[in-house]
């Protein structure tokens, strides 16, 4: 399909005040384990044109996975034809917003490239984790393991000029473990992933991890105690300021959530336009948005709007400083975008998504940050979590936890839940470590619903004067 | 296409396979998606995609492939059974169903007219807007239409077709007042935009000026929005597949009492006008009726043929090759009007709507889930406040337990946080665990 693309821009430019075209071909494979039985291996060969264009100030999409340039024809003069009548109605027009032409061609490098990687392989990978929990002889009767990859060669041309070419692989594994004592259960669910070939494999060290999270179940399930009920402090792991910055920072942060095109699907945002430059958190909180972390899952140097991407600093020194933009959202508010469109494959549109979303690194030993509590909570991994359509009050229920006294990790305490509203949350931060550590998701956003790879992180973090639920 | 799914299953049967599906979908789907009140962007996809599974002595692997072509489907399948052969035999594969079946037709299930909708999608647009009569409204309208051709080792060749379309609508008036609405349908006399941009409309004029609520127990109306997203979970742990994964709460408990004796739940698959039916299931088996929960006793998992074998019953036509799933839940009606059910409640809250629905356990079904738009207050019967920032913090089971009555009125609630199409009624719930944040 990747030749057609010069002939297919030409049409949709006929009648188009901005024409582009995106040709994607994605190789993938995902591979399912099931309490050690191989349940699924599937490969998959995906590819498809996804057309855009502004007629009016009014944006028509057409998506089409066929090679005959017939059909391909009647989609784009389709796709012109509704977005001019649509037109006559609106109120907000929108082109998108200027930006020069841009030409580049990049390809992330695999020392253990995934197309290389065969069936038997991968089934092995898969089956050391399976052991490695199997053989610790611990009532783990449910165990489910996950594990995807892809290599997605990706080819935008604008009418404007701008050609982007990319060819990114990603490998991801998912899983979760299921510990039993007596009717009790505990699960843990995580996920691994990277935008490189499966060298990144061994720097997950899931070797180690999975059977260690397995044993902590059974630990949990043991000898876990209720949580502390009156205020205290709180120390979150790298885990749980990955996942708060994502959902209470980043979504937020979105300006088409600000603008309310989200509203009837993920919703708006607590934010205002006029809200950069309020305080938000406190002064040890610095939180980014970075798609040009090499290897990262969120991986990309030019975003599907044919726009460079660099790092965006959304809180600094807890000042709101900068909101995430594509193209569109740039025309309404008369800025300029920062790169962040995105469309999780070739059948969806690019619209504002996150890429790595993450606290900065404090001054702070991690030890030191447990040194000044007297008595608080560690709250190292999580299930479940949640958060409203504003990004405004936000719940995780801690997993692996334990009691802080006088500086020590004391006991295991049973699913602490923090329920906490987001300024609450960035304001009590009063010290961040030096370290930093990357979670790994897919963010569900768009309609029909793309989910995104993305990672969030942070570092070790300290939280004065929380209530638990 | 038929033709091309049965020479798919021949020519990989030549090639070693024991078992081969092969199943070819075309679809067209428009969407227009709005906010503020004007169309943000109109979308159209002409999409055509064939699964291809295969098992070549009890080891399983599939593809998905757009490129139909004859080199494409060779080398496809020339691939895949060089795969099959160096993967492990699964443990679970139990075959696939044989047939040939007689295949009934889903009743009202494609109307020409949703097909040929052209731009008089723009006209039911305005009409929900117009309908909400709210300061901003946002929604989407998609309407699709398409065919499927299903070809098995095992005797299958069938096809079909339908078309569907929905309307999701949410209105907003000051900060924080909104209300949701949505109707579906598989014919266009069945479909009525303007239903939902009434209710959205309404509920977000009575969700005015909302106001903090408190923590704590409170008997909760959960409206058919709402209470559709906990019954997509409940639909969804019934799947044999997810039971064994442990990603269900219903592991264990067939026979037993799970559930008020008030609640009976299904997979209607076949159901007239529903919005997830087919005629037959990923391996060719025709879809049907099966109780997951009869009297608040847990009747059935829902199964393909290798599930099936597992707990020694029958395939439920809800193949998934790898997992069944259901497709469209329903959930018997009570005998309660609407206003018979509000005149039950003392002191509670009316929850319109749900969203982000997470587990802290699957196993043990301890969930939360947040309210969204309209939540009020309700007393004697009686709604008298609008409320916000609350939370339900609660266990999927008790609160199945704890129904204690339930609507005769019920809605087919399908949307973007609802993915199951679901036929769900009001039900009131007694003390439901309500938090919010703390600080």
């Amino acid at each position: 399909m990747f030749d057609l693309t010069d002939k297919v821009l030409k049409i949709a430019s006929k009648d188009a005040d901005y024409a582009e075209v995106r040709a994607e071909h994605i190789s993938s494979s995902n591979l399912v384990m099931k309490n050690g039985s191989v349940e699924s291996a599937e490969f998959s060969i995906g590819s498809g044109l996804a057309i855009r264009v502004v007629v009016d100030g009014s944006l028509g999409v057409a998506f089409v996975n066929s090679n005959d340039m017939k059909e391909i024809e009647n989609a784009v003069n389709s796709a012109v034809s509704l977005a001019g009548k649509a037109s006559h109605g609106m109120k907000t027009k929108a082109n998108f917003a200027p930006e020069k032409p841009n030409r580049a061609k990049y390809e992330v490098r695999q020392k253990k490239k995934v197309e290389d990687m065969s069936l038997d392989e991968k089934i092995a990978l898969l089956k050391e984790l399976e052991k490695s929990v199997v053989s610790q002889k611990i009532n783990v009767p449910m165990r489910f393991f996950s594990l995807n990859d892809e290599l997605r060669h990706k080819l935008i041309v604008n009418s404007e000029g701008s050609k982007i070419e990319s060819v990114i692989p990603k490998v991801n594994l998912f899983y979760m473990l299921t510990a039993e004592k007596n009717g009790d259960t505990e699960q843990r669910m995580n996920q691994f992933g990277s935008s490189a070939g499966y060298e990144m494999w061994d720097s997950w060290k899931i070797r180690e991890m999975v059977p260690e999270e397995a044993k902590m179940l059974t630990t949990i399930l043991a000898k876990a105690v209720a949580p502390p009920k009156e205020k205290i402090d709180l120390v979150l792991s790298p885990e749980l300021m990955g996942i708060a910055s994502h959902e209470s920072c980043g979504h937020p942060y979105e300006a088409d959530r600000i603008w309310g095109r989200e509203g009837a699907q993920a919703g708006e945002s607590f934010m205002e336009k006029d809200s950069i430059g309020k305080r938000i958190g406190s002064a040890a909180v610095t939180l980014v948005d970075d798609p040009t972390i090499e290897n990262s899952y969120g991986f990309y140097l030019y975003d599907d709007d044919c726009v460079k991407a660099r790092r965006r600093v959304l809180i600094k020194n807890g000042i709101v400083n900068e909101f995430l933009h594509n193209r569109w959202t740039g025309a309404i508010w008369k800025v300029p975008s920062n790169g962040a469109a995105r469309a999780g494959t070739w059948n969806r549109e690019p619209i504002i998504r996150m890429a790595n979303t993450f606290v900065l690194p404090g001054d702070h030993k991690v030890d030191e940050l447990f040194q000044g509590v007297k008595k608080g909570v560690y709250i190292k991994s999580y299930m479940e979590w949640n958060i409203d359509d504003k990004r405004f009050n936000q719940k995780y229920t801690g997993l692996e936890a334990y009691l802080i006294e006088n500086g020590q990790l004391k006991g295991l305490v049973r699913r602490p839940k923090l329920e906490i509203t987001t300024p609450a949350f960035w304001s009590a931060v009063d010290a961040c470590a030096k370290d930093l550590k990357f979670s790994t998701g897919n963010c569900g956003k768009n309609d029909p619903m793309d989910g995104a790879p993305v990672w969030f992180g942070g570092p070790h973090a300290r939280l004065r004067g929380i209530r638990l639920g | 296409m038929l033709d091309l799914t049965e020479q798919i299953v021949k020519k990989a049967l030549s090639l070693g396979a024991s078992d081969a599906v092969a199943e070819i979908t075309k679809d067209k789907t428009h969407q227009i998606r709005f906010a503020n009140s004007d169309i943000t962007v109109m979308q159209n996809w002409h999409q055509v995609s064939a699964e291809i599974f295969i098992a070549l002595q009890k080891k399983v692997v599939s593809t998905s492939i757009s490129d139909l072509s004859k080199d494409s489907i060779e080398n496809t399948l020339k691939n895949l059974v060089s795969a099959a052969k160096v993967s492990e035999p699964s443990s679970t594969y139990k075959g696939l169903a044989e047939g040939p079946f007689k295949y009934k037709s889903v009743e009202e299930s494609y109307d020409r007219r949703i097909a040929d909708l052209g731009d008089k999608a723009i006209d039911f647009v305005y009409s929900a807007i117009n309908a909400a009569n709210a300061k901003r409204v946002a929604g989407v309208l998609y309407s699709s239409s398409w065919e499927r051709f299903l070809s098995t080792s095992a005797g299958i060749n069938a096809s079909e077709k339908g078309t569907d379309i929905e309307m999701s609508t949410r209105a907003f008036n000051e900060k924080d007042e909104s209300g949701h609405g949505v109707a579906c349908s598989r014919l266009l006399n069945r479909f009525n935009p303007e239903s939902a941009g009434e209710k959205a409309g309404e509920i977000a004029k009575l969700a005015r000026k909302p106001i903090a609520a408190d923590a704590g127990k409170y008997d909760v109306i959960f409206d058919p929005l709402s209470f559709a997203d906990l019954l997509n979970c409940a639909g969804r742990a019934a799947s044999a597949f997810d039971v064994d994964a442990g990603f269900s709460c219903l592991a264990g408990m067939l026979g037993k009492k799970v559930a008020n004796f008030r609640l009976s739940l299904y997979d209607e698959s076949n159901a007239s006008n529903g919005f997830g039916s087919v005629a037959f299931d990923d391996e060719g088996v025709p879809t049907q009726k099966t109780a997951i929960i009869k009297d608040g006793v847990l009747k059935n998992y829902l199964h393909n043929t290798s599930t099936a074998a597992k707990y020694s019953t029958r395939t439920t036509g809800n193949a998934g090759l790898v997992a069944p799933y259901p497709r469209n839940i329903v959930m018997d009606a009570g005998g309660y009007s609407k206003d018979e059910l509000f005149d039950e409640v003392r002191n509670g809250i009316y929850i319109t709507n749900v969203w982000y629905t997470r587990f802290q356990n699957y196993r043990d079904g301890s969930f939360s889930t947040i309210p969204r738009d309209g939540i009020f207050l309700i007393q004697s019967g009686q709604i008298i406040k609008s409320l916000k920032g609350i939370r339900v913090s609660d266990n999927l089971l008790r609160i199945l337990q704890e129904i204690a009555a339930i609507s005769r009125e019920r809605d087919w609630i399908h949307w973007w946080e609802v993915e199951i199409p679901t036929l769900a009624p009001y039900a009131l719930v007694k003390d439901v665990n309500i938090t919010k944040s703390t600080m």
